[in-house]
């Protein structure tokens, strides 16, 4: 079993924000968005709006959902699900684990 | 004494975001009776890429799909396309389709749009003469923008705006007229707009301060007197409401298909949202996200749910590669914040009313706009000082 890939450290995502990671260290096809709630959780999504050219790492994350910065649609951060339009399509979900303040990164596993 | 009505069929008349909202939040909110959407396209597509992506030739038709054909399949929804309908019968509980059959309904929902206007000027029915509103307007238009031609655009609004900027980029000449300055003042108050209009001359559009009373059709060419000779002319002056149905059914017209608060018409079996429909004694709206908030209210009246929580009108508009948003009502304030520098996007301008924010106007800052949209919405009592402070993070602002 992977022990996934050390990305982030906690405190360089701030509550409500997110960051995002090259696909050449995640060797995924897009960018990794890693998404800090305000219960202090932390999510991993596809990166870019499935909709236009926008980075969720740059949207606004509240209550267990991302809003793009472009247009607002909303995914779910566990899932990746689309909530509205303009997006008609769900975004792809990864599993992330913090281990002493750590931020891992699993791409392509399910969280 | 009202008795109940059960609901088991639904006819929404129109494919746009109003329409497809409203089908939407119908399944959203449980209702599992027959529901069909009626659209006179292929299917229901975006209208908002139709002056910018899909104009440029960077989208086609399915790419600005409102939702792919198996949505439809999965929401269990006949989408009756390349159909329109010709008449309502509340009376006998159906709508006539084009085709010539009659589709029963217990609700019908109106969701018609509008078309675009064209001023009774002369030499406004010349061939050279567009206007934007479906995309066949848009395929029309771009194979027209051709490198280097004349092109005139009628009205800096939003519409107008976006085309400017988009025939740019496609190596057009581009003119804007305006008898309005600065535009669009009364959405992002008077500096913004100032900013937004001068981006264009930035950009090297020719913007002209005038009113157009007349084209002249020379053919090959339009002549605009007193502006100059254009190879295209692209009108952007705004949108008239299609009542045509209700109007025939005796529905309450004006200005729009007068609704109440809870989007139902002088009908009650005939709701009406969008573009077409208009709020009794107050305004109508045009924009992309309040479609779809129609939608939502009408399925939850529909559904005797309770109304959705409302929030701050929100909408976009992109030029010249900047993305700009408007949330709220900048009309409404009495003070503004700038937050940023107008030399630099991003920037903001917070409109304050008694110390609330009451509207926003962001420039490539989209978090600056969504903090806006929940202090208005929360009616949060807010430092002018801070909000006009770079450093100081709007979402913690928002938290307290």
């Amino acid at each position: 079993m992977s022990t996934g890939i050390r990305v982030a450290s906690l405190e360089d995502i701030p509550e409500g924000e997110g960051i995002a990671v090259a696909k050449d260290v995640t060797g995924t096809a897009d960018d990794i968005a890693l998404l800090r709630d305000y219960d202090g959780s932390v999510w991993a999504l596809d990166d870019t709006c499935t909709h236009e050219t926008a980075s969720l790492a740059d949207g606004w994350v509240e209550g267990g959902y991302v809003e793009c910065p472009l247009h607002s649609s909303k995914f779910c951060l566990k899932s990746g699900e689309v909530q509205g339009l303009p997006a008609t399509k769900s975004t792809c979900p990864h599993r992330v684990e913090i281990r002493d303040g750590e931020v891992y990164l699993f791409p392509n596993e399910a969280p | 004494m009202r008795r109940a009505v059960v609901v088991r069929r639904i006819v929404v008349v129109g494919g746009g975001i109003a329409g497809v909202g409203t089908v939407a939040a119908l399944r959203a909110g449980g209702f599992d009776g027959d529901l069909t959407l009626v659209d006179a396209g292929e299917f229901p597509y975006d209208r908002p890429p139709l002056s910018k992506d899909f104009l440029k030739g960077d989208k086609d038709i399915k790419d600005i799909a409102l939702q792919p054909q198996q949505w439809y399949d999965d929401q269990a929804v006949r989408l009756a396309s390349l159909t329109t309908v010709t008449a309502l019968r509340p009376d006998v509980g159906g709508v006539e389709l084009s085709d010539g059959t009659t589709l029963p309904a217990d609700r019908v929902v109106l969701a018609t749009g509008g078309h675009a206007a064209r001023p009774p000027i002369p030499g406004v029915a010349s061939p050279l003469v567009h206007v934007l509103r479906t995309a066949e307007d848009a395929d029309r238009l771009r194979s027209a923008l051709t490198l280097g031609a004349r092109v005139l655009v009628v009205g800096a609004g939003l519409i107008g705006a976006e085309v400017a900027s988009t025939a740019l980029d496609l190596g057009c000449d581009v003119v804007l007229v305006d008898p309005v300055h600065p535009p669009l003042a009364h959405a992002v108050g008077a500096d913004v707009a100032t900013w937004l209009h001068d981006l264009h001359t930035r950009w090297g559009i020719r913007t002209v301060h005038a009113g157009l009373e007349s084209l002249v059709d020379r053919g090959a060419e339009v002549e605009a007197p007193g502006i100059g000779v254009f190879d295209v002319v692209v009108l952007g002056v705004g949108m008239a409401p299609d009542t045509a149905l209700a109007r025939a059914a005796g529905l309450d017209v004006d200005r729009g298909v007068l609704v109440d608060e809870r989007q139902v018409t002088s009908t009650p079996a005939v709701l009406a949202v969008g573009d077409s429909a208009r709020l009794r004694d107050g305004t109508r709206t045009e924009h992309w996200e309040a479609a779809q908030h129609d939608g939502q209210r009408a399925a939850a009246t529909i559904l005797g749910l309770p109304a959705p929580t409302t929030t701050a009108p929100w909408f976009w508009t992109d030029r010249h590669n900047l993305h700009v948003e408007v949330v709220g009502d900048m009309a409404a304030a009495d003070v503004t914040v700038i937050r940023g520098s107008f030399d630099t996007p991003p920037f903001a301008v917070f409109g304050l009313r008694d110390g609330r924010v009451v509207g926003a106007v962001a420039v490539d800052d989209s978090t600056a706009v969504r903090a806006a949209r929940r202090m208005i919405d929360r009616t949060l009592a807010v430092d002018p000082g801070r909000l006009a402070d770079t450093a100081v993070d709007l979402r913690k602002l928002l938290r307290g």
